[in-house]
């Protein structure tokens, strides 16, 4: 079943199940270990515990913001697509039925959601243009030495040259809690750029823009 | 890691993958931060709408029993406190039939909703400025009120006793 949101990086919620259990013990990065916390507060929750959603909404909505905003949406209504995402979970749990992927089933909800957003905002208004949010000026060191606040404004000015539907799909993923497709593929015995063939292109362009504006991505990343 | 992923256009071996996407999220949390009070907004929201959830009981201050008493029966005045927190509600009748509920809290409200009927009929407050907020085109009948208040230590949830609307 594609997911009607224009990029397809996750399957749907109901068997977003790999990562939490079954996987290799050993991964420390950092959305993995949101991944296993989200879902020891999720059961926490669900077994009694009120008070462990308050931390769960306190975990995940960054996370969910930026899922959100990847759509371009204004910051208002990004914020309402936030909290129906969360009013959702409130509503429909019983319908999770792997609680251990509730991080999984938290974006994927926020990117329906934001994307049923967007479309119905541009059919109210067809002219809005779809770059809401504020560009920054690139600021570029001739020589090439750049601080670190310089650099994040040439990532964020290389991002913003990409195509909608990339840096959309960058975005989505750097903050997903997915655990890395290095791990599945090694996992698998699957190439990983048969898992993440889009994302391959996304970034193969990125580091192609910040070659066109005179940068290496080692001196960015 | 597997490299064959982290090759770019021309063939040479590039800044890993992680590391680069790592840098992005870097940039995205820089430069376009959740807005301020986001995730206690959330809470707040999520505790109101979770009718499962226990939240401390505000009580009806007898003062204001005896006001509503006395007053009309277009405007009804009710005040709810613990230690913590007062919330004053002004109930009136709209030109329709229907109920206007304007309330204030100190401190100021992050969420509220009001429920009838064993929670069957619900309302979500609009919020104002300064701890105002209003349900507009409630039905006559008891009701409850569960709103989330901000404290230094973060929001925390009430809901009042049941009152005739």
């Amino acid at each position: 079943m594609g997911m009607d949101d224009g990029i397809a990086v996750r399957p749907d919620p109901g068997d977003a199940g790999d990562g939490a259990d079954g996987a290799a013990p050993a991964e420390t990065s950092e959305g993995t270990a949101r991944f296993r916390r989200a879902a020891s507060l999720f059961v926490r929750w669900r077994d009694g515990d009120t008070l462990a959603m308050d931390d769960l909404v306190r975990l995940m909505t960054p996370v969910l913001w930026h899922v959100v905003r990847a759509y371009d949406l204004p910051r208002a209504l990004a914020e309402d697509v936030v909290q129906t995402t969360w009013l959702a979970l409130v509503r429909k749990h019983e319908t999770i039925k792997e609680p251990a992927a509730v991080s999984g089933w938290l974006t994927v909800t926020a990117r329906r959601e934001a994307w049923r957003t967007v479309k119905a905002a541009r059919r109210a208004d067809p002219t809005e243009d779809e770059h809401l949010e504020p560009r920054l000026p690139a600021q570029r060191s001739a020589e090439h030495e750049a601080d670190e606040a310089d650099t994040a404004r040439i990532l964020w000015d290389a991002v913003h040259q990409l195509s909608e539907r990339c840096r959309r799909l960058l975005r989505v993923i750097a903050f997903d809690d997915r655990p890395d497709y290095g791990r599945i593929a090694r996992d698998t015995g699957m190439p990983v750029g048969s898992i993440g063939p889009t994302r391959g292109r996304c970034l193969a362009k990125l580091r192609a823009v910040l070659h066109q504006m005179g940068f290496t991505p080692e001196e960015v990343a | 890691m597997n490299s064959d992923d982290t090759r770019d256009v021309d063939g040479d071996v590039g800044v890993d993958d992680e590391r680069l996407l790592a840098a992005l999220r870097g940039v995205w949390e820089q430069y376009d931060p959740p807005p301020a009070g986001l995730t206690d907004r959330m809470i707040a929201a999520v505790a109101v709408d979770d009718v499962s959830r226990d939240l401390a009981l505000l009580e009806l201050q007898t003062d204001a029993e005896r006001a509503a008493v006395r007053s009309d029966r277009e405007r009804l005045t009710l005040q709810f406190s613990d230690e913590t927190t007062s919330v004053l509600l002004h109930v009136s009748v709209t030109e329709s039939g229907l109920r206007r509920v304007d309330g204030w809290s100190d401190p100021a409200v992050l969420a509220a909703r009001l429920a009838q009927d064993e929670d069957e009929k619900e309302w979500t407050a609009e919020l104002g400025e300064q701890g105002r907020f209003a349900f507009a085109g409630v039905s006559p009948g008891l009701a409850r009120v569960r709103l989330s208040v901000q404290h230094p230590d973060g929001p925390r949830g009430f809901v009042t006793p049941q009152f005739q609307v």
